[in-house]
Order: C-alpha cells, then sequence, then structure tokens
C-alpha cells in the first residue's frame, strides 16, 4: 500500500496482491520497454505531506512519471492502465463514502493532469483483484479471489515502438 | 510514525484479550463446544506493513465487518479461512456458500461481536454501538487494506488488535481483529488510563 515501483528488466513483473478500494496503476513507455506501477490508496495528500509518494492519487502520478523517467522513458510516449477502485462494503462501514469510486476518479484527473492516455481500465465492482504488469511482454492480467486470471491490456501488435527508428 | 510504549500496548493486548475472551464464550455456549484462545497480539505498524501482518494478502478468506459508533469509532472484523467458515455452517447445520450460510456467518460475527465490543464497553467504559454486519469473502489485502483506508488513511500507522479463537476438536479457527479510527485509539488510551496526555 503506498508503494511505487519501476522497471526495464524483462523478466520482472510488478504486481500488487489485492487492491480493494486502492488502485494500481501502470505507466509504460512501450519504445525503452520501461514501466511502473504505483498502489494508491486514497485521492488526495492535502492532510498527510510526509507519505509515502505513492499513496495519494494527486502525488502518485508525478512520483511514478519522475521515477520511469529515470530509467529512460521519455514521457511524451507513456501509457497508463488502471486496476481496482472497489466498493468491496456498502457504504457507511468507515467514515467515509465510496473511497474506491473516488480514488478511481482522482487517478484519471492526474492522468489527465500530465496528460497520460488511459489505455485500459478495471474499475468498481464489489471484488478485490491483484494485478500484474508484465514487464517483458508489456501486458497486464488481472485476476479476482478466486478466478482465472486475465489479459486486461497488451501492446497493440503491429504498432509496437521500433526502438532504433525512434533514437535515430 | 505513531509509537506507542510498552505498558500502552500492554494495556490494549489485554483489552483485546477480555473482549475476545467473551467472545470466546459467547461461541463455546453456541456450540457447545470448548473454544480455544491465543494470546493477542497488538501491532502498530506503517500502513504499508499491516496488512502483511494480518496474513497472506491472496488468500481467500470469510469476513464479517462490524463498525462500531459512540464514544470510540472502530471497525470490528472478523476472519474465517474459507473452509473454516463451511466447518462452521456445517456445525451450526446449514449450507456454506448459500444465502442461509452466509447469513449464518453474518449472524455468528454479529453475536461475537457484539460479545467483543460489550467487554471492551464495560472495561473502558464507553458508550459505543455495532452497526449491522457487512459479510464478505475475498482476498485478505484486499479487505485489510479498504477498511484500513477507511479507517487510518490519512494517517501514517495503523494499530491492529488480533486474537486467535478455535474451536475444540474440528478444524476451525478464526481472527479477531480491532481497528480504531486515529482518534479512537487516543481515546481508549486515556480511558484505560495509560494516555498520552
Amino acid at each position: 500500500m503506498g508503494e511505487l515501483a519501476v522497471s526495464s528488466e524483462a523478466d520482472d513483473e510488478l504486481l500488487t496482491i489485492g487492491l480493494g478500494s486502492c488502485i494500481g496503476v501502470a505507466v509504460v513507455d512501450r519504445a525503452r520497454s520501461v514501466a511502473g506501477l504505483a498502489h494508491v490508496m486514497l485521492p488526495d495528500a492535502a492532510a498527510a505531506p510526509n507519505a509515502p509518494e505513492g499513496k495519494f492519487a494527486d502525488t502518485a502520478i508525478p512520483a511514478l512519471i519522475a521515477a520511469s523517467e529515470q530509467l529512460g522513458a521519455r514521457r511524451v510516449r507513456l501509457e497508463a492502465v488502471m486496476v481496482g477502485g472497489a466498493q468491496m462494503f456498502e457504504v457507511g462501514v468507515g467514515s467515509a463514502l465510496d473511497i474506491g469510486a473516488r480514488n478511481a476518479v482522482a487517478v484519471r484527473a492526474a492522468l489527465a493532469k500530465a496528460r497520460i492516455p488511459l489505455r485500459a481500465a478495471e474499475t468498481g465492482g464489489r471484488r478485490g483483484r491483484t494485478m500484474r504488469l508484465h514487464v517483458g511482454a508489456m501486458t497486464v492480467t488481472v485476476k479476482e479471489a478466486g478466478g482465472r486470471e486475465v489479459e486486461l491490456w497488451s501492446a497493440p501488435s503491429g504498432q509496437r515502438w521500433n526502438a532504433e527508428a525512434v533514437s535515430r | 510514525m505513531t509509537t506507542y510504549s510498552d505498558l500502552q500496548l500492554d494495556a490494549m493486548r489485554e483489552l483485546a484479550n477480555i473482549g475476545s475472551g467473551n467472545a470466546a464464550t459467547a461461541l463455546a455456549s453456541m456450540l457447545g463446544r470448548e473454544v480455544e484462545l491465543s494470546v493477542p497480539r497488538a501491532l502498530a505498524l506503517p500502513l504499508a506493513d499491516a496488512v502483511d501482518a494480518v496474513g497472506p494478502a491472496d488468500k481467500t478468506v470469510s469476513s464479517v465487518v462490524l463498525p462500531i459508533f459512540g464514544d470510540i469509532n472502530a471497525l470490528v472484523l472478523l476472519l474465517f479461512p474459507t473452509e473454516d467458515a463451511a466447518t462452521l455452517c456445517g456445525l451450526l447445520g446449514v449450507e456454506a456458500g448459500t444465502e442461509v450460510g452466509d447469513s449464518a456467518i453474518g449472524e455468528i460475527g454479529n453475536i461475537l461481536g457484539t460479545s467483543y465490543i460489550n467487554a471492551l464497553a464495560m472495561m473502558a467504559s464507553l458508550a459505543i454501538e455495532p452497526r449491522p454486519p457487512h459479510v464478505v469473502t475475498d482476498m485478505l489485502g484486499a479487505i485489510v487494506a479498504t477498511l484500513l483506508a477507511e479507517t487510518v488513511g490519512e494517517t501514517d500507522s495503523a494499530l491492529v488488535l488480533d486474537t486467535g479463537l478455535a474451536v475444540a476438536g474440528v478444524e476451525c479457527e478464526l481472527s479477531f481483529l480491532l481497528l480504531p479510527t486515529s482518534g479512537g485509539i487516543a481515546e481508549l488510551l486515556g480511558r484505560l488510563g495509560v494516555g498520552n496526555a
């Protein structure tokens, strides 16, 4: 929870196990094979300036972009996928209203502000999810409790950036 | 991160012990079997570690959540491994995974949770009352993280009081978690005479 990781190792998998109202946000630069994943817990950081940078939607997206750029990603090529934001319990369990839905809105807003296109999203519902980002294959898979692992997004074939052509 | 003294953690463990002891008595009389109680843990942890401390995040569990409102706000969470929830349903003569089974689990959660809360209220002289239980079967990590986001999400640390109950003679264990809100922790410590003020 609140954590953030980036990788450019083809064998790596970035994953968040058990996303409930939390949201897993992935950003990838396919040309450079750089991928990053943040585990967002709440919409905004106003109340907690010293929190882990992945914890709040409004700070997680800029932190994710910066960390990806450090591994060689280009901001203009970044694409995003988001998963989570379920409402696992009926409203009224805690003090707050549906945190999952608010998280989803905040993540979309933060991505839009950073001008990163959202390629795929699986949010809402009542079930917890595990999200897996396969760095080498550049695919995102999602699994619900007791369910099968399903591919949510993969880099479109034939449209894969050619790294050499881009850098020339 | 908020830290607590040994004295404060001891007081919280004692609270969890008395609460779950009361719940164990209720469960024993309901089932007509002995119920064993583990030594409670009081875990004060950064949020990111709190989920892992409770158990494997990808394990599917049945849970009952009982919100408490009043002098303190908190959540009481009962967790059953799914097989053990089925065993419990069997002991009560209902079929697990059906509407009746879920309702039985919710009712057990209600009875155990309110026994726990009553003991807490007596010991710390609190006026608190429970809201109706919610039953959810899902990944442990998703359940605990969602509840922590709602109770102590704005802070960087969680206090989790954890006790295990085991029904004698069958494979049936459950654990009891008390997740107070940040204000609830301070209030509890104050009422127990080990506050920071």
